[in-house]
């Protein structure tokens, strides 16, 4: 299964923190940004150079960022201080500007705290709460523009509308195409993987988004070449895993090396380090507040307010996922002190039983020390889902005889 | 059915205890039970052979062996491996197929395990994080009353009261157990109230995946009849009582795993 573009973009990545720095000599500025919420095509359209600072799966780091925010942090946000403490992450050290937004709690206190122990030139995007009363959206527009004016401060020139259509145009073709990418590696006989898939998501957080587009694009040529048709179907012995919850942000492997080490295959995720922010994104007016309200009406992130069960958007996302991408179970990954998913564990795990859709919990940090029990559960669920195909395999079998 | 000549095996290499079962014509043959030393391989070939004497035959004469427990990832003796979750569901449902519900309470952790009538596993939570509601646990509460740890339950069942313990840390509950009796309580009403109070930590479990009868209680504290009768209470139910040890169930379910497998794969019709 080796589809070659992706070999450039890995030998790409390995160029891109040294790529920055010659960029950064060259008078362009890095804007680090760290949330769920961040108009990103914004930061994009004033010249900037965009970068996610997202890492995970190093204790130590998590150690040195508990000397600055409380241990009651998520160990995500724990990471990122302390990596930010440490300074040695390419991307930290290539960052100018920081943008944050108050998706999360954790998340706006993680601004405050780099702000104030790290001397970091911050911005933060104030988000609602009650992002579906009217009242929400008119704040969150309000709160987009003074968001881009602190940017077009930084940016010494005010945001052009022609420019912010471009750099919208541009992410829209990204969403579209990962999208048709992330169809192939749910088919039967399929030629790339969700793992590589997720790389090169993550990816993107990197690059520069044209010539991400442009190596996405001949991914998917690739793909098209080797594979005319994909149909989402299982192949003999799938065992088909969703991943849900707390996001899995680059370095942090845990969980999904656990999966495939005990014969579990990914099929699918709506975490927001995945595919999920890129999906549903629908800008309707090329503006700061319609860029930034684009991305408040896609399916909302957990941590904000809880909707009763009917009306909640994320747990019919979910249910249409696992449709979309035939999953039999799904693991739901929630961090130490992620409050927002690990929250929502027990209700998303009772309405999926409705449907016959078993999930499993794994409540975890990024120390190794617990790898072997969440290496039995995993393996103790997917065993589960096998045998329970094998049975309903048999069943049909006796049906037709 | 008949499994005339054919014999199957399932070796659980547990924290404290490597157990083995030997099925022939699809019953019981042989058992083996051993403590678990630091080294897993040799632990459950031990039990294994501890089976193989008893049964009179060699190694070479098991049509398929399969392993689980902790040691399952480091058992060359077996030709599949397969987690101790699937295989207790399949132990209990062999002895008793009316079996929904099964606490496993072994020496490390403590797993709550739903399962449908054929014996597969429909739902399971574990707890493995600290020793509360585990065998480590009541080893170490047999250390600070100096007692026989197969004894615990029984003298817990001569109480006359119910010492409430808080704390469920084992480094806290032995130093709390300590002040206890000092403070004069009596050492049966003390264990009472141990056993109470990790029953009550496993109901927590079971909040999570639920209760439906016929429950059985598997793992080497099975044995235990004061934490029997303490999980009765909290999560009123009656158990059932098993036909054999019930630390054998996950080495039990393994060898009828086994059985499955050399079938699908056409090594006994
Ligand atoms: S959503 Fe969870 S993982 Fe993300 S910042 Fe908030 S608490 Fe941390």
């Amino acid at each position: 299964m080796s589809v070659k573009t992706l070999d450039v973009i890995r030998k790409r990545l390995e160029e891109r923190p040294d790529e920055l720095r010659r960029a950064r000599e060259n008078g362009l500025k890095v804007v680090g940004w760290v949330g769920y919420n961040v108009p990103e095509e914004i930061i994009h359209a004033l010249g900037f150079i965009p970068v996610r600072i997202a890492v995970g799966g190093d204790d130590r780091l998590v150690e040195i960022g508990a000397r600055y925010a409380s241990s009651k942090t998520c160990v995500f946000i724990r990471e990122i201080v302390g990596a930010f403490a440490e300074n040695k992450d390419p991307y930290i050290q290539q960052t100018d500007i920081l943008a944050f937004d108050a998706t999360c709690l954790q998340n706006y206190r993680a601004a405050e705290v780099i702000e104030y122990f790290f001397k970091k030139d911050v911005v933060v995007l104030a988000v609602p709460r009650n992002f579906h009363l009217d009242e929400a959206k008119e704040y969150f527009a309000h709160e987009a523009n003074e968001f881009t004016r602190l940017l077009e401060e930084r940016a010494g020139a005010p945001l052009d509308s022609a420019r912010l259509a471009e750099s919208v145009a541009l992410y829209n073709d990204i969403r579209k195409t990962l999208k048709s990418i992330y169809t192939f590696q749910a088919s039967k006989n399929n030629v790339i993987s969700w793992e590589e898939v997720y790389d090169l998501i993550q990816a993107g957080e990197l690059l520069d988004k044209r010539e991400y587009l442009s190596l996405l694009t001949q991914t998917l040529d690739e793909l098209k070449e080797r594979q005319h048709y994909p149909v989402i179907a299982s192949d003999d012995g799938d065992s088909r895993i969703f991943l849900s919850g707390s996001l899995i942000p680059r370095g942090d492997r845990k969980l999904i090396s656990i999966i495939k080490s005990v014969g579990g295959r990914i099929v699918g995720d709506d975490l927001w380090s995945g595919i999920l922010p890129h999906l549903d994104l629908d800008i309707k007016e090329i503006s700061p507040a319609g860029v930034a309200l684009g991305y408040l009406n896609r399916t909302p992130h957990a941590a904000l307010p809880y909707l009763d069960l009917e009306s909640d958007r994320r747990l019919k996302k979910l249910q249409e996922c696992l449709s979309q991408f035939k999953a039999q179970g799904v693991i739901y990954h929630t961090l130490r002190y992620c409050d927002p998913f690990t929250f929502k564990a027990k209700e998303t795990k009772n309405v999926l039983a409705k449907s016959g859709i078993p999930l499993l919990e794994i409540h975890t940090e990024y120390a190794g020390s617990d790898y072997e029990a969440m290496k039995t559960r995993v393996e103790a669920f997917v065993e589960m889902i096998k045998i329970k195909s094998e049975i309903a395999e048999e069943q049909s079998v006796l049906v037709d005889a | 059915m008949s499994l005339s000549g054919n014999y199957f095996a399932g070796v659980d290499v547990g924290s404290l205890a490597a157990k083995s079962v030997i099925l022939k014509d699809g019953d019981i043959f042989a058992t083996g039970l051993v403590p678990s030393g630091v080294n897993s391989v040799e632990s459950g070939l031990n039990a294994l052979n501890i089976a193989l004497e008893s049964a009179g035959l060699k190694q070479e004469e098991l049509t398929y062996i399969v392993g689980t427990g902790y040691g399952r990832v480091s058992a060359p003796y077996a030709n599949k491996a397969v987690t101790e979750i699937t295989c207790h569901a399949k132990g209990a449902n062999y002895l008793h197929p009316t079996v929904r519900t099964i606490i496993d309470m072994g020496g490390q952790d403590c797993k709550a395990i739903r399962i449908d009538q054929d014996g597969a596993v429909v739902d399971f939570a574990m707890n493995d994080k600290c020793a509360a509601g585990t065998g480590r646990f009541l080893e170490v509460m047999a250390g600070v009353f100096k007692v026989e740890l197969k004894d615990l339950g029984a003298i817990a069942l001569s109480a006359t009261d119910t010492v409430p313990m808080s704390s469920t840390c084992t480094v806290f509950a032995e130093s709390e157990t300590i002040s206890l009796v000092a403070r004069g309580e009596k050492p049966e009403n003390i264990l009472n109230g141990i056993h109470h109070s990790i029953a009550n930590r496993i109901a927590g479990l079971f909040s999570r995946v639920g209760i439906e009868s016929d429950v059985f209680f598997s793992g080497g504290v099975a044995k235990n009849s004061g934490m029997k009768n303490a999980i009765e209470q909290a999560l009123k139910v009656t158990i059932v009582k098993p036909e054999i040890d019930p630390q054998l169930i996950g080495a039990l379910g393994a060898a009828v795993i086994a059985r499955n497998f050399a079938k699908k794969e056409g090594l006994w019709a």
